[in-house]
Formats: structure tokens, sequence, C-alpha cells
């Protein structure tokens, strides 16, 4: 090791706690870097082996019922490449031991096992076999909840009749990665399961014989990115067959919330790791200048000696390089392990055969070479303004700095009434302007990432509670197998335990306004409904107006239109005609795309008297009524769902809510890292480079708390200028994470109440105090009488 | 004042009507005006002069380390004031050694370390302990420049300059800080450096008692020479007194 490679060993050693602390913030960079690049390469393969494995369906169309001799035609339009029909309806499952009824999905299956678009993929047990028709295969995430195994019996009500089947496997397939219920926002695999039957038996259940009600289509591969025209000439060739909704791959519910996530992988693997390394950049820059400019003498004599430019440079960037390789280093080990830890709670989430955490050379190499730019960057222009000088000029020490009044100095009532401290303060932070700026940007982007993982976790609370408290206020939530007259809700009234009921109706429809169409359905309810109640963009609820709709502000987008306008309801069941309904009130909320209208109203629009397709209950919660009331359902045949808030509710809490703990934890920490590091980098190069004047402040009778209080006092308000700046910065980044995940089905509120910004604040300040722990116990330590005697 | 012309071959260095500038904001604070001076191969100069005279501007551009305002300085049959920074940093690598007035020792290397600093660049460098033995430390080798007084950090200093093997010594008042005895012996030092190895010697001080011992006298006033004084017959250090 050359002698100057000692000298820098020594150089660093004596500034350990400063490189650590830039160090760290490289890591977290590059951490974030990696996890969130690994991840989403674990992610994205994933989803590519698994949906060529099981042959995703590039579209489906759901109708009512067509005969599948019916199909052949859209099997031959130019760019399907390929078809299948299946049967499929929504079902309750009863399960020995579990007191209420649980909802589940009913797909039909080929008898014999032969690839097929959609295919599954067995975890245990096998495929269906000769010995009985009614055999089941489960989604294996449901039968590991309940501890179902093949050979286990299950009861679900198929067509108004309860059968028993026989489980003969598990599995999983790609359509159903994120697999959600009819109202969910999550996952809930205790509630709702998939259940694979065969072809044969479920057209005799269902009354099917020779007839499906989907149909699963692959494209040509150069149609998949724009299927809208085939898709089209598909859905007007089955339209005589009742289409209810045509879904491209893009729009089908489990792709779009993992391909989603996939995207925002992406721009968090971008966005974060910048944030971290640019405030590591500068932070670098405060500190290399700091040292350049301590070791001004030495440049100048080195060069004296007949060290070259290069030589000299090359040696001050080693420092930097040694903290871009070591926090690249670290970076990188921490980002594989916070993949992996990615990767375990993205198993819980999402359902694939095989979710691992790869390394990727690349990637991890990448984020080697960021850190070390961002260090090579950061040191750059730190060193350049000493290395450039001449060494005569280099070896005389630096001219005083112009030490003219700041500023402030000149509104005079404010700077008289200043102390002699706060004087020193302010004067030291408006001088050094590099500092300053590091330290401010530091504190805005940690205040950033605090303000907006804080507006995540409101956004989220709030829009459980808009959904969950506001909107959906029943308790329980009936969905009937057929429309039904008015006896349904007496019926359901007098079920045990009930103390309101009240009826819904849906109607599946085609929203038309000039160019733009949409399927979707309207949701009737009485015009004092008050357990469904839709609410304004103020969370003021909104009386469901005795003629036309209550239209979600989503869907009113989608289709142009605003409050006060008509729009054309095709109506897809029954008599399919086109009505022109006003758009009376345009309702809030952040999943799917409701529309209501008064029940009464909506009946006579699709030609009858009163129909009711759901009942909602609120209920007694006494555990004894609602005992008694799960067991009267789940004998019930004529149900095809049945929801309670309180599972749901429980389900969010336990799997979302234990997630954001973690996400808390994680925001709060990487910010932490930003605050600290940038605070005690720039304390701790004020210190060394203010050591003369502190030490006569101290000679002059000054303690070494009076001194640390100048020195915080200075790094607090830096901190709180920088935290107050970054707040609207987070509240931004909130705005644009909300335009980014607006989807028709899930939207997220930006709302922040003001235990954001004080819960940033407050933690800013104590990440300073923190800090400056570790200052005041350098100010303690210092040497006041060599600092005195030392020439500058 | 131009100087008798001596043969050629025996000029190592020549400083043609430099004037050198300091520019400090508006202020322009003249250092050096019009200094013609030859510095001879192998010969022992010493520079005299008040505080502020320029001695050390001078120095700095003799050794590379600062550029002229005005005129030329040529280095051999090259002209040095038309040098890139790359044979500027040649120049100084493989001939110059420089004792600065302030030693500029690196704080955190070892006195040998210090020493290495140097001999690291040199194609042909002395032994580091001889060098430090020439200075009479190599017992303190392994001491810190914190660890060593003034003068024995102005032996460091020496040593580095002189461990690279360089055929031009610039001593920036090597003995300023030094008692009369250890000043002496530097002295004692340099004569032998310049006797023995034939090396050539610029050295500057502000005590006029020391220029005995040279071959030549430069004084400078106000940043001008005002004369250069022939020393046929150098007296010993050892016969000096201050
Ligand atoms: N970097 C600089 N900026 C401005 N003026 C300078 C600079 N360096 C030297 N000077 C001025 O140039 C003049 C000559 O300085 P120089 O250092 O050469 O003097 P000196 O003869 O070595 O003095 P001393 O015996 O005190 O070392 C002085 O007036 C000095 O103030
Ligand atoms: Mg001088």
């Amino acid at each position: 090791m050359s002698v100057l490679d000692r000298k820098l060993r020594r150089d660093m050693m004596s500034s350990w706690v400063l490189l650590l602390a830039i160090t760290s913030i490289i890591t977290v960079g590059v951490a974030e870097y990696v996890a969130f690049g690994s991840a989403y390469a674990n992610l994205t393969e994933a989803k590519r082996r698994y949906y060529a494995q099981c042959r995703m369906a590039d579209f489906s169309i759901d109708l009512k019922k067509v005969p599948t001799a019916e199909l052949a035609p859209v099997a031959e339009l130019p760019g399907v490449a390929a078809v299948r029909s299946r049967i499929r309806f929504n079902a309750t499952v009863a399960l020995e031991g579990v007191p209420r009824p649980l909802n589940g999905m009913v797909l039909s299956l080929p008898d014999r096992r032969e690839p097929v678009i959609d295919d599954i993929v067995l975890r245990s047990g096998g495929y269906f076999t000769d010995r009985r028709q009614n055999e089941v295969i489960v989604n294996d995430r449901f039968a590991r909840t309940h501890n179902l195994q093949p050979g286990d019996w299950i009861h679900l009500v198929l067509n108004n009749r309860r059968q028993e089947l026989f489980v003969v496997g598990t599995a999983v397939s790609s359509e159903f990665v994120y697999l959600l219920g009819p109202g969910a926002i999550i996952p809930d695999p205790e509630h709702y399961g998939v259940f694979y039957i065969k072809q044969t038996y479920a057209e005799d259940v269902f009354d099917f014989d020779g007839a499906a009600n989907q149909l699963l289509g692959l494209l040509a591969p150069e149609l998949r990115e724009r299927p809208g025209g085939v898709l089209q000439r598909a859905e007007r060739m089955l339209s005589p067959y009742g289409v209810f909704i045509t879904t491209p791959l893009v729009d089908q519910a489990s792709n779009k919330y993992l391909s989603q996530e996939i995207d925002g992988l992406r721009m968090f693997a971008v966005f974060m790791p910048t944030i971290f390394l640019t405030v590591a950049a500068l932070v670098l820059n405060v500190l290399l200048s700091r040292l350049a400019e301590q070791q001004r003498t030495v440049v100048g004599t080195l060069k004296a000696i007949g060290y070259s430019d290069p030589q000299v440079f090359f040696h001050f960037l080693k420092f930097a390089l040694a903290i871009g390789i070591l926090g690249g280093l670290l970076g990188c080990v921490l980002g594989y392990y916070l993949a992996a830890l990615m990767n375990i709670a993205y198993r819980g989430t999402f359902e694939f055969p095989e979710l691992n955490n790869h390394f990727y050379l690349g990637l991890h190499s990448t984020g080697m070479l960021i850190s070390v730019l961002c260090a090579v960057l950061g040191s750059i222009h730190g060193t350049r303004a000493v290395l450039k000088l001449r060494p005569a000029e280099a070896m005389r020490p630096k001219p005083p700095r112009q030490g003219g009044a700041v500023l402030l100095e000149h509104v005079g009532w404010f700077w008289t009434r200043l102390s002699s401290g706060w004087r020193m303060v302010l004067r030291s932070i408006v001088r050094s302007r590099m500092r300053t700026a590091a330290g401010v940007f530091a504190a805005a982007m940690g205040a950033a990432v605090l303000v907006a993982g804080f507006m995540m976790i409101e956004a989220t609370v709030y829009l459980i509670d808009f959904q969950f408290r506001w909107i959906q206020r029943s308790d329980i939530e009936l969905t009937l197998k057929d429309e039904r007259g008015i006896d349904a809700l007496a019926e359901a009234a007098r079920l045990p335990g009930v103390d309101r009921a009240e009826p819904t109706l849906n109607v599946a429809c085609t929203f038309i306004n000039g160019l733009h169409r949409k399927k979707g359905g309207i949701t009737g309810l009485t015009h004092d409904a008050r357990l469904t109640v839709p609410h304004d963009r103020a969370a003021r609820p909104i009386r469901i107006p005795s003629a036309g709709l209550v239209m979600s502000r989503k869907l009113a987008e989608i289709l142009h239109l605003k409050r006060g306008d008509t729009v054309l309801v095709q109506t897809i069941k029954g008599l399919r005609r086109t009505y022109r309904v006003p758009v009376v009130e345009i309702a809030d909320g952040y999943l799917g795309t409701a529309v209501y209208a008064d029940i009464n109203y909506l009946s006579r629009l699709i030609g009858e008297e009163l129909a009711v397709s759901g009942v909602q209950l609120a209920t007694d919660r006494k555990a004894k009524h609602t005992a008694a009331l799960w067991r009267e359902l789940k004998r019930l045949p004529a149900l095809e769902a049945v929801n309670s808030r309180a599972d749901m509710i429980e389900s969010i809490n336990e799997t979302l809510i234990k997630h954001m703990n973690i996400f808390i934890g994680m925001i709060v920490i990487f910010a932490g890292v930003i605050f600290f590091g940038s605070i005690l980098n720039a304390s701790l190069v004020s210190l060394a480079e203010r050591t003369r004047e502190l030490a006569t402040l101290r000679v002059l009778g000054y303690g070494p708390w009076q001194i640390g209080s100048l020195m915080l006092r200075e790094s607090l308000i830096v901190t709180l200028i920088g935290t107050v700046l970054g707040m609207p910065i987070g509240y931004m980044l909130t705005v644009g994470m909300a335009r980014m995940y607006d989807s028709e089905m899930f939207r997220f509120p930006v709302v922040s109440s003001p235990g954001t910004y004080i819960w940033t604040i407050m933690l800013a300040v104590a990440f300073a105090l923190v800090a400056h722990l570790v200052v005041q116990r350098t100010i303690h330590r210092m040497d006041w009488l060599e600092a005195l005697q030392a020439k500058e | 004042m131009i100087e008798t012309i001596v043969n050629a071959d025996h000029v190592l260095l020549r400083l043609e009507h430099v004037d050198k500038v300091f520019q400090m904001g508006q202020l322009a604070v003249k250092a050096l005006s019009d200094v013609s001076l030859t510095i001879r191969q192998g010969e022992f100069l010493v520079m005299t002069g008040p505080s502020g005279s320029g001695k050390s501007t001078i120095l700095n551009i003799v050794g590379g380390l600062d550029s002229v305002t005005a005129g030329e300085v040529w280095f051999r049959q090259r002209r040095m004031t038309a040098f890139t920074s790359s044979e500027l940093t040649r120049y100084r690598r493989d001939t110059v050694g420089f004792i600065f007035q302030f030693y500029n020792l690196v704080p955190n290397l070892s006195a040998e370390e210090n020493v290495m600093v140097s001999t690291e660049l040199s194609s042909d460098p002395m032994d580091v302990v001889e060098a430090l033995q020439l200075v009479g430390l190599d017992e303190r080798r392994h001491h810190f420049p914190s660890q060593l007084s003034g003068g024995e950090q102005q032996r460091v200093a020496i040593a580095r300059a002189l461990a690279k093997n360089p055929a031009l010594l610039l001593c920036d008042e090597p003995t300023g800080a030094l008692d009369f005895s250890t000043g002496k012996r530097v002295l004692r030092m340099l004569v032998d450096l310049n006797r023995q190895l034939g090396k050539t010697i610029v050295l500057i001080t502000h005590n006029s008692a020391i220029a005995p011992i040279a071959d030549r006298v430069v004084r400078l006033r106000s940043g001008q020479v005002v004369e250069i004084h022939d020393n046929p017959e150098p007296v010993p250090p050892e016969e000096i007194t201050w």
C-alpha cells in the first residue's frame, strides 16, 4: 500500500462517523434499487412463466348463455388464435366447522386432463377421475386456509341445490394470482375460493347442456396490444346471447392488480434510489469540499513534490470510491434480503405456483455502478475547487471568506434583538450556502418520504372507512341467485337477529354517451336506503333520486358525463331496451364504478313491478343471534353470495394493517437515515470548519453544552426549513402516486390530516436530536487548546 | 540589471524580466517587477531581503509552483513559461526538491512516511532511512509531525526533499525556525550536498549573517533584484554566527 493510501486510510478512520452516515444513505439508496428491481424482476418473470404455463386467456366474454356450437365463428375470426368456453357461476360454500356460509366461484374444466386456456397447476392430489361425477378441485389457498385435503367432502350450493363434492386436488391458476371476491378490496382466502368441477357435471347441474356462459380466447401475438377491434366483432357476433362484459387481459382483475404492482415496483426502483442517491451525492459533496479545503496545504505540497493533478485527484476520488463501493456492496446485500422479504410478502398476497427471489447479476452490477457513480459525482464538485489551484496558491492559507454582513443583518430591528448566539447561528447558516442547501434538500426529501408514506396509510384507513363505514353500512349482504319479488325482502327480514332489511337490485347494462360506451351495472336502492349510502366529494350523503342515476365520478369521467347530462342505458338481461336517463348526482368512492338508482325506478326500466336481486341486513351483533343467522343462511339455497362486513374488515385488518406497519417502519427508518446522515454530516463538518471560532468561545467561558446548543440550533433551523419545504413535495408525490394507481377498480384517496404533518415534524426533530447526540459527544471530546494553537 | 553572461552550459535556470502580480479582488499586489536572474548549475545561491520583498515568490516560480505574470523563465534550454501542466509536474518531480518555509508535512503520516511520499515518486530515490539519518532523525522515524518539534519537522522536510535525489534544492528559510546549532547543522548538510554531490541550491533567508556561506548572494527589495554579489571564497557554516 502506498503512503498516500495509508494517509487515506487514516483520514477515513478519523472521520468514520461521517463515512458511516453517508455510506448508510447510499446503502439505503442502492438497497432500494436492488430490492425493488429484484422484486420487479421476480414478479415479471414469475408472471411470464405462469401465464405461459396456464395459457392465460387474452380475453374473456361473459354471456348469459350460449350454445357451444355457436362459438365456432368466433374462433375463426382473424386474429383469434384459440377459444374455449366454460361454465362459470358464483356459489355459496358450506364447510364443516365453519359457522358462516362462504363464497366461491365455480368453473368448469374438461373431464379429462388436456391443456386448455386458463389451465390450472395442481398443487396436491390429482385431476378429475372417472370414479365419480361430483369431483372438485379447490384453489390451493382456500384449501390450505380451511385445511381441506384431497379426500375431503365439501358442500356447494349449485343452481339452488345443495351438492356434496369430493375434493380430488388443489390447484392454482394464472387467472387468480390476485383473487378478489366480489366487493372485496384485498384477497380473502378464508371466505372466498375457486372451485373447478367437471364440464359434464357442470352442464348437468346448471342445466347448461351443450352451452356455456363464458368464452376465453387467445389472440394472435400482434393483436394482444390492441385487441379492441377483434373483441368488438366477437361481441357483436355473440350479442344475441346476452353479452354482459368483454374483458381483455389488461382489464382482467387479477392481471390488472399484478401488473399495477409490477409497474409500481419499476417506478419505485427508479424513484426512491434517485432521492437517496441525490441526497448522498450532495452530502458527500459537502464532506469532500471540507476535506479538500482542510487538506489544501497537503494538496499544494503533494503537487510541489511532483504529484500530478490526476494523481492527487485520484487520491481524493479513492475516498469517494471507498464510500461508493462500500455503500454499493452493503446496498446489494441489504437489497437482496429486502427483496427476499418482499418476496415473502408477495407470496402472501399473490398466488403463484412458484415465486422465488433470484440474484440478478446485472441489477446488482448496475446498483454498484450507480453507487460508485453517485460517490464520484458527489466528490468531483467538492474537490475540484481545491485541485485546480496552483501548488503555490494551495499552500497558502485560504483567503478569509468574505465575512460581509448577511442579508438579515440589514433588518435592523430584527438583528439587534438577537442574542449573539443566534447571530452566530444565522451567520453560519447563511454563509455556508452549499452546506445549508444540501441540508435543506436532504431534510426536504426525508420529509417528502415521510409525508408520502403517512399519506399512503391515511389513504388506506380513509378508504376503508369511506367504503365500510359510510357507503356500505349493512352488516350482511345477501346476493340472490335470481331476481325475486318483494317477498324475498320479507323473507330476509324474518331471519333471526335481523333489525333491518333493505332490498337491492343489480342490473347489468351498457352506458352510452355518444362515442363513449362502457359496460357496467346499476344498483337499485330504496329512496330511504340506510344500508348503502353513496357520498359526494365532500363526504356528504346523497339521497337516491326518485328518477335518474347517481353515478360514480370515475364512470362519469370515462363516459365524459357531468351532473345534469343524460346517458343512454341499454339493459343486457330481460327486455334489451335502451333508455335515455339523466345523471342526477355524481358520487365519490374509491372502489369500482358503482351507479345507483331508485329500486322502483330501476325495476320499471327493466319492465318489472319491483325486482329484488339482493338484500342488505342490519343485524343484532350479539353472538347468539349471529350464530342463529349463520345457521339459517347456510341452509338457504337461493343465495349466490353472502358477505359480512365484519369479516371483510377483519381480513383487511389482518393483512393490510400488518403490511402497513412494516411499511411504516421501513419508511421511517429510510427517512431517518436521510435525516440522521445529512444532519450529522452538516454538523460535524461545520464543527471542523469552525473549530477555531468555537475554541475561542470555549476560552471566553462557553461550556460544551452552550457550544452544542449553537450547533443544534443551526441544524434544527436547516432541518425544519427543509421539512416544511418537503411537505408539499410529499403531498405532490402522493397525488402523483394516486394518479398512477387510478383505475376503474381502485383509486386511492389523497387525504392528509394534521397528524401526518405533525408526525413528520416530530420525527424530523427527533432525528435531529439523535444526530446531535453524536455531535455533542464530539464537542465534549474536542481538544480546544490544540485547536487554538494549530495553525489553519 | 543584466548579469554578465556565463557559459550557457552552466546555466540551470534563467529568469528574464519576470513580473508577478497578485490580484486580490480589486487590489493588485506587485510581488516581482522586472526580475532577471540566472541560477548556475552546481552553485549555492542565497537570496536575502526584507519580509515581503518577493523571495518566496521567486522560489515558487523557479520551482514550477507558480506562474509568472510577464517575462520568461528558462530551464536549461527549455522555456519553462511554456510548460504544460504535465511538463511542470515532471519538472517538479524529477528536478526540484523543495524545503518549505512552514515544513508542510502531511500531518497523519509518520516522519518516515512523509519521506516516502517523495521517494515513491522518484525513479532514483535515496533510501528512506538513510535520508533520515542524514538529518539525524532515523531514531524518530515512526513519530508523527505533531510529536516532533519545529526543528525536527524541518529536518524531516529536508529529508523529504533530499530523498528523491533532485538536481535542484530550493530551501525557503530552512533555518528560520531552528535554534542556532541545529540551524548550523542544517546548513552544513546543505553545503555538503552542494560540494560533494553537486546539487544546485537556492536558499532563502532574511538573515544576512548566513550569506557568506554562498557562492553568490542575491538581494531583493520590493520585488526587485537590488544586488548580486559573487563570493569567491565561501565561509564554512561553522564559522558564521548570528
Ligand atoms: N497569494 C498572494 N496574494 C497576494 N499577495 C501575495 C501573495 N503571495 C505573496 N503576496 C505578496 O507578494 C509580496 C512578496 O511576497 P513573498 O511571499 O514573496 O515575500 P517574502 O520575501 O518571501 O517574505 P517573507 O520573508 O516574509 O517570507 C508580498 O507583498 C506579499 O504580500
Ligand atoms: Mg517567504
